[in-house]
């Protein structure tokens, strides 16, 4: 004596009839579409200016910003001055061996960059 | 959107308000006199005060020659330059004027490396055996010059 058939197993059998297959080319168009709006230049733009408003909406990342910036500002002031020493130094220089000897040229006398006399 | 505007902003302004201030707080004082340049001078020699004082003085005294014979170089580069775009412009020159000012200058240069020499060896008198060598070494473009035709 054979078991009846289940119930269950016949539904799902005509379920999968009843449901028309998904051709190929749908999903790969779909997984297309989404790539192609993934690349595009607004999309990406975007997608990065989110993700800088995320990150400056946490106040300690608003703060290590603005310390970075004050400190960049101050590392290039003290590069701008480190060159305005040079040049003052090499111009002291030229002052005072112009003061010893006006017979010195221009051409004679030291450049800014040689001009970092250590004692 | 708002909120990372203002945190850019501030950022901007803080760091361009730390560079200005920072550059206009340390920013070296101008070259203008003959006390800054001995100051400069103190300085690279390690002068003690007295040395210093000593050195001013000789510089104070020496100096304005030096400077009125600076004038007088320059009056004769002028005047040969002249010459110059004389002969290339009108083809002629006043030789009798060029043979003075070749004269005058002859003169001019004996005159200044003997200046020179006068100021120099008077500011090393001053100074320690190390603190000369250090001052002969700033000094080595122009001592180049002079020991071309004497030696100092």
């Amino acid at each position: 004596m054979s078991p009846a058939p289940d119930p269950l197993e016949a539904a799902l059998q005509a379920l999968s009839a009843e449901t028309p297959r998904q051709p190929g080319s749908v999903q790969r168009e779909v997984w297309r579409r989404l790539a192609h709006a993934e690349s595009t230049p607004t999309s990406r733009t975007q997608h990065g200016w989110w993700r800088i408003e995320a990150a400056f909406a946490h106040p300690a990342f608003a703060t290590v910003f603005v310390a970075a910036c004050l400190l960049l500002g101050l590392f290039l002031a003290e590069v701008r001055l480190n060159r305005a020493q040079h040049e003052r130094t090499a111009a002291l220089e030229r002052g005072y061996l112009q003061l010893i000897d006006p017979l010195l040229s221009a051409t004679h006398l030291p450049r800014a960059e040689s001009a970092a006399h250590q004692p | 959107m708002k909120r990372t505007l203002l945190v850019l902003s501030l950022g901007l302004v803080a760091g361009t308000t730390a560079h200005v201030g920072w550059f206009a707080a340390k920013r070296p004082a101008p070259v203008d006199s003959l006390d800054t340049q001995l100051a400069w001078i103190r300085t690279q020699l390690d002068l003690a005060p007295d040395q210093y004082r000593q050195l001013k003085h000789l510089h104070e005294q020496l100096g304005p020659r030096q400077l009125q014979l600076a004038a007088e170089v320059e009056r004769l580069r002028a005047a040969f330059a002249r010459f110059e775009r004389e002969r290339r412009e009108a083809g002629e020159v006043d030789f009798l004027e060029v043979a003075r000012a070749a004269a005058d200058s002859r003169s001019l240069d004996r005159e200044c490396e003997a200046s020179a020499r006068q100021l120099v060896s008077a500011a090393t008198r001053v100074m320690t055996p190390e603190q000369r060598q250090r001052y002969l070494r700033l000094l080595a473009p122009a001592l180049k010059d002079a020991a071309a035709d004497q030696p100092l």
